[in-house]
């Protein structure tokens, strides 16, 4: 085949593609489906589960997630009213310290995945803020809930908060986070989040 | 004689006319204690109360009234004003007293006192800098929970 027709068949797919992946990325149902899938094709990916392959397998499964949430906002709006007092070098090691307790929380879940089927029930969206609400439907038949809610930047959509059951997760995080500080001090709570974040 | 029995006749009738605006006076004063008791007890607002209303959409308020108190840390700062289904989900609105402020990344979630009590609104309050404008949406919003439907899975969920 000479170049010239390779380059004209090559072109319009390009096009296509071009068009497509902006409009692709501005949708915050594609979003969550694409992160969902990506997590999905890891857990259930059967070089990955080999004992020694556990640790990659984990790293891999922390970045598809770490692309898709905002940990900046969900520990900013878990932490709440206490966030505000805290230095940027404190707002640092918490937002760190957050996310590894989200995730450390979160992996155990996604690693006992058995073929548990994902439905994309439909999206709201309203300005900068959207909701996607998923059903996981377990092998038994039970069904069980999940919204995620999103914010957008930079005309990407992001994960700040997650509800399961109609309980969200930054909810639930706030008022623990609350009565933890209003018995005692900062310091102590981002002592037990290090206890549990090392704790494995 | 025409003369006294016209005298009588008014004297009467002033009598008559006493008793009758002491029973008058009597009777409207019981009722404005009544009505002053209804809207108290009822929690009704007929003069608009100062202070302002914020709407949120729930997906389920399960049996949420209108009239029942909204909460910050268990102490009740509002109420439910309204409660309609707009689009099949709750649109509620709920009024707070003047210069209390909800922070715009607020929660508003809709809980049970005890097992079987009654519902009412609490809200979490956010950390943002920005506020709730009169009259606008408190995004955050957490249905109720159904808790038997949660027993129920949390029982006959493990074999």
């Amino acid at each position: 085949m000479s170049p010239a027709p390779l380059i004209r068949s090559i072109v319009p797919v390009f096009l296509i593609v071009a068009m497509a992946l902006p409009v692709l990325a501005a949708d915050p149902m594609d979003e969550i489906k694409q992160t969902t899938d990506k997590m999905l094709s890891i857990v259930t990916n059967p070089a990955f589960k080999t004992p020694s392959q556990t640790e990659e397998r984990e790293k891999l499964i922390r970045q598809a997630v770490d692309e898709r949430f905002d940990w900046d906002e969900m520990a900013r709006r878990s932490l709440a009213i206490h966030w505000a007092k805290r230095t940027v070098e404190e707002r640092k090691e918490f937002v760190r310290l957050f996310a590894d307790l989200v995730e450390r929380t979160y992996m155990k879940k996604v690693e006992d995945y058995s073929g548990e089927k994902v439905l994309y029930e439909g999206e709201t969206k309203e300005g900068d803020y959207a909701s996607v609400r998923v059903k996981i439907v377990t092998k038994r038949g039970e069904d069980i809930p999940v919204e995620y809610r999103l914010k957008k930047e930079k005309e990407d959509w992001f994960v700040y908060d997650v509800s399961i059951e109609g309980v969200s997760l930054v909810n639930n995080y706030r008022t623990q986070f609350n009565s933890i500080l209003s018995q005692s001090s900062y310091e102590n709570l981002v002592k037990r989040l290090r206890e549990k974040v090392e704790l494995k | 004689m025409k003369m006294f029995n016209e005298h009588g006749i008014r004297g009467r009738a002033m009598k008559k006319f006493d008793l009758e605006l002491a029973v008058g006076l009597f009777i409207i004063a019981g009722i404005v204690c009544l009505g002053y008791l209804s809207i108290k007890l009822g929690k009704l607002e007929i003069v608009g109360e100062r202070g302002y209303e914020i709407n949120g959409v729930f997906s389920n308020v399960g049996g949420l009234k209108a009239g029942a108190g909204v909460e910050i840390a268990g102490v009740t700062v509002g109420r439910v004003k309204t409660i309609t289904l707009k689009n099949y989900q709750a649109y509620v609105v709920l009024s707070f007293p003047k210069g209390l402020k909800i922070q715009e990344d607020a929660i508003a979630s809709i809980k049970t006192r005890g097992l079987i009590g009654e519902k009412y609104v609490d809200i979490t309050p956010g950390g943002s800098e920005k506020d709730i404008e009169p009259g606008g949406r408190i995004r955050e919003t957490q249905p109720a929970i159904d808790i038997e439907e949660l027993i129920s899975k949390f029982v006959f969920g493990k074999i």
